[in-house]
């Protein structure tokens, strides 16, 4: 999909969003809490309709193809809310049936590692069993795409470790999935590509390795002299000077000089790491003014807004 | 306790709008009384009409008896039991939106980690049912004192209706208590409401509307009925003030129950304890009909059974009425209406009454749409290969189907028992089935506009549905008073199929295409704008 502009009222939620998910890949769909990831996954199943843009499902039009398309696809709603009177299995068989089919040896083991009692009446789950029905729903079903808005909220550390293998397993299967999240080390664990939006807009756009290729690499180095002159170089951010220790980010194309000029203080120890996604993640998110210079698939990128 | 006052001020907030449109309906005694002076200007003419309806056994089964013949004792007769509806079901729905419905969507469990004491929703609840019965009281009372009527009488008319509310405000605190479900408690504080409703107006029927047990409270089988006491408290017909204490003494038994009941369990548990459900669906639940089956089945039946149940009561009961014709009014107006006694036009006005009565089911079912969709539980129902089409039709289904079972269960019951009293059914089920049915019409107007305000204006497709059935019956009202015309009356749909008119195949036809237009126009509008 293509500049998705959605506005409720006043309030704009989407302002020109893109996003691209491959056939076969575990897309991880980043964004703080309303930057308009529920917005996007609503359009896509076509209970909400664009203002402009273009979007494009399975080959189909979400909003004039949405029922043809969902046979294709499966759901898991960031907020679950069940019937109060229906069962969790009844909830379980009902939605498979209306996609049209549950594998049912897989709804029994997906129970069972989910660790999920299917008799309880939904009024009587608390907010995490809840999100295992429609993941079990989801998950059970023979569909090509899952689309999961923030599936593994109120799921317990144990559970979500099941979580990540079922996802990995649904990969090897071939199946794509679109993962939105806030959940950074989820989307690292699971995810060969990464969007990532900020107030309904795509900022960034890319598998792991090329975002990270355009972020900072935190180095930290016990030295024989103390560094000269390190903070005077380009690229450096951070630079922490203790005597010979030394602690500082380095832009990525900057690691060269650096790494020159921290041999010519004669390096003792060096640790460098690559950046996680946290710090991708606050670097969009903290309203930093730095100009983020990148070239990324979608071409709508650039200047984060300097403020929220 | 702690706490209560920021309740209080909670609920008065979520209830800004709902609760003037209520204080409003506190005006409707003014507006009749006001009918009556204008129509009948002196004590003769009051005094004639008074007659009049009295010795018209079919009315005084309906409204009950007159207590005295002047415009106070007038408007008191023709409100009474407007008076328990308007006052009652308010403070009951109130009374659970803010406590039971809040429990189980999980607010209280924000509030109960906050300063608040444990009883302090249901103590807001029904603190605020108090005031604004009250109030509703008080613009009762003003607005009859300022036509000049005694103050006296109206104070006692206004506060009949408050008594009403806190009554069933009181009911629904410990209905609350009882279950863990919205829905269950609150059809366990209207089913409460129907069957003391049902026996007061069963206590109108024998046609000893003048004997001494009426008026004496002893051995009286309606005064079990604690709505009955609102209306013997007389209001211009020398006010019994002690009866108010009556209906203070029932209000504090329910409430201490309900505190009691509340200090016991935990938040969110009720007092019927959860029960597991099957592990796999029946091989049945398979489409969004099987599971609009599900969630409306109960509903329905319980519809279904009351009406039936009234049926048999009412068939039961109008053998008792009077069969001769004993003015020429009265014959004249039998003769216009096409009944042959008066047990017959009894049953045809209460027959018509129960057809605008299934109308608030209509609106129910078809607003069970917008409650799914609000919950978000249409959501996943509709992300998968169900058609907004076949979503909406299937709820659809339970909006016309519904109503027509409720009305043929209710037509079948008094067909069968008047006819076995009669002594010939094959003559009488036929005839009072048809009576039954001819409202059917009407009531698919009713779903039709809450199937147009659900596609077209979601976000006000409850308030104006019910606003819309609330303006129909005040307009009956008015019409039947001489204040509205004919042809702002036929504005209506139930003016067109109304006990007092012949009701025409065209007419009928009319409808169901009226009704027809709305429905497509709400699926149409559904079909194209955003949900939730």
């Amino acid at each position: 999909m293509s500049g998705m502009v959605k506005s409720f009222g006043p309030t704009r939620a989407l302002g020109g969003l893109d996003l691209s998910v491959r056939v076969g890949e575990v897309h991880g769909f980043l964004g703080p809490n309303g930057a308009g990831k529920t917005t996007t996954i609503r359009i896509l199943l076509g209970l909400i309709r664009a203002d402009a843009g273009d979007a494009r499902l399975l080959g189909g039009d979400p909003w004039r193809d949405a029922v043809a398309l969902h046979r294709r696809l499966a759901y898991v709603p960031g907020d679950v809310t069940l019937w109060p009177g229906l069962s969790g299995g009844e909830v379980i068989d009902l939605l498979g049936r209306l996609r049209g089919g549950l594998d049912p040896r897989r709804r029994q083991s997906l129970l069972e590692r989910f660790d999920l009692d299917p008799r309880i009446k939904g009024r009587n789950y608390s907010k995490g069993n809840r999100q295992k029905v429609a993941l079990v729903a989801a998950l059970a079903s023979d569909v090509e795409l899952l689309l999961l808005d923030e599936p593994s909220s109120g799921l317990d550390p144990l559970m979500e470790a099941v979580f990540r293998e079922c996802i990995a397993e649904e990969r090897r299967r071939g199946r794509t999935v679109l993962l939105s999240s806030h959940i950074l080390a989820e989307v690292e664990a699971l995810c060969d590509r990464v969007s990532i939006i900020r107030n309904g807009r795509t900022v960034e756009s890319g598998t792991l390795a090329e975002l990270r290729h355009l972020t900072r690499t935190s180095i930290s180095a016990e030295l024989a002299n103390p560094p000269s002159g390190l903070a005077a170089l380009p690229g450096v951010h951070g630079i922490i000077v203790d005597g010979s220790r030394v602690q500082c980010t380095v832009d990525a194309d900057r690691l060269d000089e650096v790494l020159r000029e921290l041999t010519r203080a004669g390096v003792r120890s060096l640790l460098s790491r690559p950046p996680t996604l946290e710090e991708l993640f606050m670097r969009h998110y903290q309203s930093e003014p730095s100009p983020s210079s990148h070239g990324d698939a979608t071409g709508e990128h650039g200047h984060a807004p300097a403020a929220r | 306790m702690a706490g209560t006052g920021t309740l209080i001020r909670l609920a008065l907030r979520r209830d800004r709008v709902v609760l003037p449109i209520w204080f409003c309906a506190g005006l409707l005694p003014m507006g009749v009384a006001a009918s009556f002076a204008k129509l009948y200007p002196s004590p003769d003419s009051l005094r004639a009409f008074a007659d009049q309806c009295m010795s018209n056994p079919a009315i005084v089964a309906i409204l009950g008896p007159v207590f005295a013949p002047t415009v106070g004792g007038l408007t008191a007769w023709r409100t009474g039991a407007m008076g328990m509806i308007v006052a009652a079901i308010p403070s009951l729905l109130i009374v659970i939106r803010h406590t039971r419905a809040e429990e189980e969507a999980g607010q209280r469990e924000i509030i109960g980690s906050t300063a608040v004491g444990r009883h302090a929703a249901l103590s807001a609840a029904l603190i605020v049912t108090l005031f604004a019965n009250l109030v509703l009281a008080a613009v009762v009372a003003t607005g009859l004192m300022s036509l000049g009527l005694p103050a006296a009488g109206s104070i006692a008319l206004g506060l009949s209706w408050a008594a009403a509310g806190l009554m069933f405000a009181a009911v629904a605190a410990l209905a609350a208590q009882l279950s863990a479900s919205t829905a269950t408690a609150r059809n366990i504080a209207l089913g409460v409401f129907g069957l003391f409703f049902l026996i007061h107006t069963a206590a109108n029927s024998p046609g000893e509307h003048s004997g001494v047990w009426l008026r004496s409270l002893s051995f009286s089988p309606s005064s079990i009925s604690p709505l009955e006491w609102t209306r013997l408290i007389r209001p211009f017909a020398g006010e019994r003030w002690w009866l108010f204490a009556l209906v203070a003494g029932f209000v504090a038994v329910l409430d201490t129950a309900a505190y009691a009941l509340s200090a016991r369990r935990d938040l969110g548990a009720g007092l019927l304890p959860p029960r597991h459900g099957p592990a796999f669906a029946p091989p049945r639940l398979r489409s969004p009909l099987a599971l609009a089956w599900r969630l409306q089945r109960g509903m329905l039946l319980g519809w279904i059974v009351a009406f039936a149940l009234i049926g048999l009561l009412l068939g039961a009961v109008s053998k008792t009425l009077p069969t001769l014709t004993n003015t020429p009014q009265f014959s004249n107006w039998l003769a216009h209406m096409g009944a042959h006694d008066s047990a017959h036009a009894f049953l045809r006005i209460v027959l018509y009454v129960l057809g605008q009565t299934i109308a608030a089911y209509a609106i129910l079912a078809t607003m069970r749409m917008r409650s799914e969709e609000m919950t978000l539980r249409a959501e996943p129902v509709l992300a998968t290969s169900v058609s907004r089409l076949r979503w909406a039709a299937s709820h659809l289904l339970f909006a016309s189907a519904g109503p027509a079972a409720a009305l043929f269960a209710v037509g079948l019951a008094i067909g069968l028992t008047y006819g076995i009293n009669a002594g010939d059914v094959s003559r009488e089920l036929p005839r009072l089935l048809a009576a039954t049915m001819v409202t059917l019409p009407a009531v698919w107007v009713m779903a039709g506009i809450a199937m147009a305000l659900f596609g077209l204006l979601p976000r006000f497709a409850a308030s104006l549905s019910w606003a819309a059935l609330a303006a129909f019956l005040v307009l009956e009202l008015g019409w039947e008073l001489r204040q509205v015309s004919q042809p702002v009356f036929d504005l209506s749909p139930f003016a067109h199929v109304h006990w007092s008119a012949q009701v025409t195949i065209a007419a009928w036809i009319w409808l169901t295409v009226v009704a027809v237009l709305l429905t497509t126009a709400g699926l149409f509008g559904l079909q194209r704008r955003d949900l939730g």
